[in-house]
């Protein structure tokens, strides 16, 4: 779905040989959409089509002992695997790493699962609001009188997706002296350690509990909020005093602003947050995003358009990293590239996400060596 | 090839760990948060980092919160420990051109140098790519930033919401029809620098093979932007701009947050195969309302969510969170409390896992650690010593690697270079 499929996405991104094995039934991404004109279709699936560009596409039912042999096959012919299936699961199919490694002591294989390979929780099942819930993002996020908030689009695979492929890449780089690993990725872990880290340092410190406060920060210098502007909203922030001044200037020095209970921002924050809004607010309706933008640039604020997608999309400072992929089924179509920049590489647009089982020919039979007769009987047989 | 096997540094082994990147050195200038973790997760593999530091502009993270005591102490910020352990400290007053001198000899000695300064300040002080590049040809230098290196943003103040708010993270996050309500975390810092991380490993892992080195430029923005797929692929295929949903996804319901019993306590749960939702009636007891026609199936359950919401919380408000937790897991239904800080502190699975260990920094006595996010089986990550103090490790770089002498250093402190 989201986590594997993005470590392997930055793998092959970074010039890996990378194929992807789905169930004949396909990913579950692939039912997951966005699709063109809102007709769903398992191959032109958005999110399935952005996380699987640049990869070989193979199907192998593991439920069968012959698709289990193509994974072991394959395993034993790789130097990386890459999977979130539960921690149980590739046990029962006999998947686990100790059986791959006997084969292939050099490979280097993540698992990723909700909760990681040991503990009580090992077995928890999970999505997305769950691992968020669990990992500490959602008890600070929302009104204090609501329910808390998770992410609006699932992102805790995104993190799991990362910490593989880091680490993954990590463990080729020793193994010529430690040989292949076994790498464990919980991905509430992503979420509830470093990410979380200083929510947790401030409660073990400074005994605070984090309360869900809205759109304004929890006990911090006024301003660290969204405001309304013209045309939408914006960040506003100012941890320095200085930059608190000069946004007080760029304003005419307001005389709220003069008031002796209005001196201390963190005593703003906390106690007058409403009221001050109201005043920004009535500055900022005078300006559009973009204006906001340009007066951040020019005196070194922190004021930052909340961007719709559209927006993101067209904006310049990001015109590299969108790259047009060509795909029969959908046409040319605008994805987001390599999520960082090397220079002198110049960034080609990767193969478009494979149709299902569209390389079972080219690795079953090329790279693996079974013959043109088998290829049928295994998909005669709902194998591939 | 390894990491070591490649390393040509002409003074002997690094004194970094066992770890995966053992004999790895690193110089690293990355401060704050973004800044520091690279290096971080380097030392934590087994890699000599050296972070370069100065009296005369703290890393401000040694200042931040939590603040323990009366007042910042620079030795005593548990963050800083978190994200400085394993790294050894040299302070280098780099204002100061005999200190950039230093710095460039270091890097000759050094596989990978971490930088976040404003873009544009390591060129500046003549410690750009192109200048490292002369002095180590394959070197491998990673500059974290915002928003990029160059570009019309390049100069944009930023801090982690202002990449919520441009990368439009923030952008559905919120209720139903309501404002966007921005994320309280460094999201944007987090990512970006786990990006750079890979980036930088990658960039190794290709050095080793053909002995080129690499420049990252890796921004916070393109790295957040990166993991908003579904809604940059819906406006590029829909052209739709996803909008503030609530506690939304389109393929399950139930999805959301349901009160417990007690003050401010919430389950997560949710749903969406058959077999997950027979598995939430039959924990409930099987009420008579989950026969209702209305939710019958996944589409019939998604179309009617909101009166499925209202019914289920209406269950949990009468269970204890961790016990309705453990209850739906016993029937395959996907629940987790929303835990706060100090519940994932002593969460007995998370302490098992050893998410987090208990060192002892010598300011601050013991403290804890947020282990890295992955597990190695052969090389786990080590936390080998603290967080270091301001310059605690001159002597031993600046000495032992560089082979200055006792005197020449004496006369750096006097100067203030060493600073």
């Amino acid at each position: 779905m989201l986590s594997a499929p993005y470590a392997g996405k930055l793998l092959a991104d970074a010039g890996a040989a990378v194929v992807k094995l789905e169930s004949p039934a396909g990913d579950a991404a692939r039912r997951y959409g966005p699709w063109p004109g809102d007709v769903p279709h398992p191959e032109r699936s958005g999110l399935f089509l952005y996380l699987n560009s640049g990869k070989l596409g193979i199907t192998a039912n593991l439920e069968t002992p012959t698709g289990r042999s193509i994974l072991r096959r394959l395993a034993a012919d790789s130097d990386v695997l890459v999977h979130n299936a539960p921690p149980s699961a590739m046990e029962r199919l006999g998947l686990d790493y100790d059986a791959l490694a006997e084969a292939n002591p050099g490979l280097v294989m993540a698992s990723i699962s909700p909760y990681g390979l040991s503990g009580p929780w090992r077995d928890y099942r999970a999505y997305d609001i769950n691992l968020a819930a669990a990992g500490g993002i959602n008890e600070g996020l929302g009104e204090p009188e609501r329910e808390p908030l998770t992410f609006g689009t699932p992102a805790v695979g995104y993190f799991a997706g990362m910490a593989a492929a880091s680490s993954i890449v990590m463990a080729l780089l020793g193994r010529e002296r430690h040989g292949g690993q076994h790498i464990d990725i919980a991905e509430a872990e992503t979420m509830a350690g470093l990410y979380n880290g200083p929510e947790a340092l401030m409660a073990v410190y400074q005994w605070r509990v984090t309360r869900r406060t809205g759109h304004h920060a929890l006990d911090f210098p006024y301003p660290n909020c969204i405001l309304r502007c013209k045309d939408g909203y914006v960040f506003i922030g100012a941890p320095e005093g200085r930059q608190w001044r000069r946004l007080l200037e760029i304003m005419g020095m307001p005389d709220w602003s003069q008031e002796p209970r209005l001196r201390n921002r963190t005593t703003m924050n906390n106690l007058y947050a409403d009221e001050v809004d109201a005043y920004l607010e009535a500055w900022l309706a005078d300006y559009t995003k973009a204006e906001l933008l340009e007066i951040a640039l020019e005196h070194r604020i922190p004021l930052a358009p909340v961007r719709t997608f559209d927006e993101v999309r067209n904006d310049p400072s990001l015109a590299d990293l969108f790259v047009e992929i060509e795909r029969a089924d959908t046409g040319p179509v605008s994805y987001p590239g390599v999520p960082y920049r090397l220079a002198d590489t110049d960034a080609a647009a990767p193969a478009p996400a494979p149709t299902l089982g569209q390389h079972n020919r080219e690795v079953l039979c090329d790279r693996l060596g079974y013959t043109g007769a088998e290829l049928v009987k295994l998909y005669q047989t709902g194998i591939i | 090839m390894t990491a070591s096997d490649a390393n040509s540094n002409g003074d002997g082994v690094p004194s970094g760990g066992a770890g995966a990147l053992s004999g790895c050195r690193v110089l690293d200038f990355g401060w704050v948060l973004a800044g520091a973790i690279p290096g971080m997760a380097l030392a934590d593999m087994g890699a000599e980092v050296i972070k370069i530091e100065t009296r005369q502009r703290l890393d401000y993270m040694r200042l931040g919160r939590p603040i323990v005591g009366d007042q910042p102490d620079p030795e005593q910020n548990p963050m800083f420990h978190n994200v400085n352990r394993n790294k050894l400290s040299v302070t280098l007053n780099i204002a100061e051109p005999a200190a950039v001198a230093l710095a460039k000899r270091l890097a000759a000695h050094c596989d990978v140098v971490i930088e976040n300064f404003s873009p544009g300040v390591m060129e500046r002080l003549g410690l750009d790519y192109a200048t490292l590049r002369a002095i180590k040809p394959d070197i491998v230098m990673a500059s974290i930033s915002s928003t990029g290196q160059d570009g019309p943003l390049r100069d944009l103040r930023a801090y982690a919401p202002s990449i919520g708010a441009l990368s439009g993270l923030d952008s559905t996050m919120g209720y139903e029809g309501g404002r966007p309500l921005g994320f309280k975390h460094a999201f944007g810092d987090i990512c970006g620098a786990l990006h750079a991380v890979f980036a930088i490993a990658a960039a190794l892992y290709h050095r080793n093979r053909t002995g080129q080195g690499q420049y990252i430029d890796a921004s916070m923005l393109r790295a957040t932007v990166a993991t908003q797929g579904i809604g940059l692929m819906e406006q590029a295929l829909t052209g739709r701009a996803l909008q503030p949903q609530g506690n939304y996804d389109p393929t399950l319901a139930p999805y959301g947050h349901y009160p417990c019993a007690g003050d401010d306590q919430w389950v997560s749960i949710a749903v969406a195969t058959p077999d997950e939702w027979r598995g939430l009636v039959t924990a409930m007891g099987s009420p008579a309302w989950a026969d209702d026609d209305r939710f019958r199936s996944q589409y019939r359950r998604q179309r009617h969510r909101k009166e499925l919401d209202e019914l289920l919380a209406g269950w949990t408000s009468q269970q204890d969170a961790a016990a309705v937790t453990a209850l739906l897991q016993t029937h395959g239904v996907a629940a987790a409390p929303v835990l706060s800080a100090e519940e994932r502190l002593f969460h007995p699975h998370f302490i098992e896992r050893g998410l987090y260990s208990d060192i002892d920094h010598p300011a601050l006595g013991a403290e804890p650690i947020f282990n890295l996010m992955w597990g190695l089986s052969k090389t786990p990550s080590t936390v080998r010593r603290p967080a270091p103090l301001l310059g605690e490790h001159n002597r031993q770089i600046l000495c032992g690697t560089l082979g200055l002498s006792e005197d020449e250093l004496a006369q750096l402190v006097e100067q203030q270079v060493v600073y």
